[in-house]
C-alpha cells in the first residue's frame, strides 16, 4: 500500500511510519508531499491537515492511528504518551523520555533525508517498544 | 531565531459560544508565545516547528466550527517587525523575572521545599525556552538562579541527582 505524509519528516511521522509497518502494512511504500492536494490518488494520507489519520481533539497522530484501527496493546499506548508528549509537549503525560527523543529526531532531520529518517527510527521504536513492554511486565524499570 | 525573516501567520475566527472553545485556543497560542498582531491574527517566526504548530492550531479551529488561514509574510519594515520582536521578548522578560523571584523566596526555604521549587521552575524553564524568541537578558539570571537551587538542595532524591 501507498502511504503520503509530508517531508521533513519528524517525531509524529517517523512514529507513525514505524506503526504503519509493524502493525498496518508489513510493505508499506511512503510518499512525501508538500501540499495534501498533491497526495496520490492510492495513498493514504496521514498527519497532514485535513487528513482523517492526523490530529483530532488534542491527540497526535499516532493515537488517532491506535484509536481508529483499533490497536489496544498497552505498551503502544505507552509509546503513545512518549510521541505526544514530544510532538505536542503540552505536558498530559508524564513522558521524561519525550524531550530526548524529540532532540534525536529534530536533530536526525538536519542530517539525513526522510527515507534515511525512516530507516533510522525503526530500531529506535522497536528498542522503546520492547523496553516498555519488559517495563509493564515487570511492573518496574528493566535492567 | 533570526530577525528580518519570514514570519507565519494565523488569522482566525471562532464561534462566540461556547467560550470554552476561545479558551482553549487562546491558551495554545500563549503557550506557543505568539505575538498578537489584531483581532484574530497572530504571529511566529517562521520554521519548521512554528509552522507545523499554527497548523494543527489551524485545523483544530475549523474543527470546532471557527475558520482560519495560514499565511507566510514578512514585514512590511524592520522597524516593525523589531517592534514586534521587541513585544515578544518584553513578554518572556517578565515571564522569566518571575521565575526569578520564584528562586530567590525558595533559596530561602527549608531543604525540601527548595528541592521542589527547584523542580518546579526548572519545568517552567523549559516552557518559557520553548516559546522564547528572542531571548532577553533576564534569562540568564533566572537561569542562574533556578541552578542555584540545584545547588542547595539537600533533600534531593536519588533521581534528582542522576540529572
Amino acid at each position: 500500500m501507498r502511504w503520503a505524509t509530508r517531508p521533513g519528516v519528524h517525531i509524529d511521522r517517523a512514529a507513525c511510519a514505524w506503526l504503519i509497518r509493524r502493525h498496518l502494512d508489513p510493505e508499506p511504500e511512503f510518499v512525501f508531499v508538500d501540499d495534501p492536494a498533491s497526495v496520490p490518488a492510492d495513498a493514504t494520507p496521514f498527519d497532514m491537515r485535513g487528513a482523517e489519520l492526523s490530529h483530532h481533539g488534542g491527540d497526535c497522530s499516532f493515537e488517532t492511528i491506535l484509536r481508529r484501527y483499533d490497536l489496544d496493546d498497552p505498551v503502544l499506548w505507552k509509546l503513545a504518551e512518549i510521541v505526544h508528549e514530544a510532538d505536542i509537549d503540552d505536558e498530559r503525560f508524564d513522558a521524561p523520555e519525550a524531550p530526548g527523543v524529540d532532540v534525536i529526531l529534530r536533530g536526525l532531520s538536519m542530517i539525513c533525508d526522510d527515507e534515511r529518517v525512516l530507516e533510522i527510527t525503526g530500531p529506535l521504536f522497536d528498542g522503546l517498544y520492547e523496553f516498555h513492554r519488559r517495563a509493564l511486565l515487570l511492573g518496574r524499570e528493566p535492567a | 531565531m533570526s530577525t528580518a525573516g519570514q514570519w507565519v501567520l494565523l488569522a482566525y475566527r471562532i464561534p462566540r459560544q461556547p467560550s470554552t472553545l476561545r479558551i482553549t485556543v487562546w491558551r495554545k497560542l500563549d503557550r506557543l508565545g505568539v505575538a498578537r498582531l489584531g483581532d484574530g491574527l497572530v504571529a511566529l517566526p517562521a520554521d519548521a516547528r512554528t509552522r507545523e504548530q499554527i497548523d494543527w492550531i489551524a485545523e483544530e479551529i475549523g474543527e470546532m466550527g471557527g475558520s482560519s488561514t495560514v499565511w507566510l509574510a514578512a514585514a512590511g519594515s524592520a522597524a516593525q517587525e523589531r517592534a514586534i520582536a521587541a513585544e515578544m521578548r518584553a513578554a518572556r522578560a517578565a515571564e522569566y523575572r518571575a521565575v526569578l523571584e520564584q528562586a530567590e523566596a525558595a533559596a530561602r526555604a527549608r531543604p525540601g521545599e527548595r528541592s521542589r521549587a527547584w523542580k518546579r521552575l526548572q519545568a517552567e524553564l523549559r516552557r518559557i525556552g520553548r516559546r522564547d524568541y528572542f531571548p532577553p537578558a533576564e534569562r540568564e539570571a533566572a537561569q542562574r538562579a533556578v541552578r542555584t537551587l540545584a545547588g542547595t538542595g539537600t533533600g534531593a532524591g536519588a533521581g534528582e541527582v542522576a540529572r
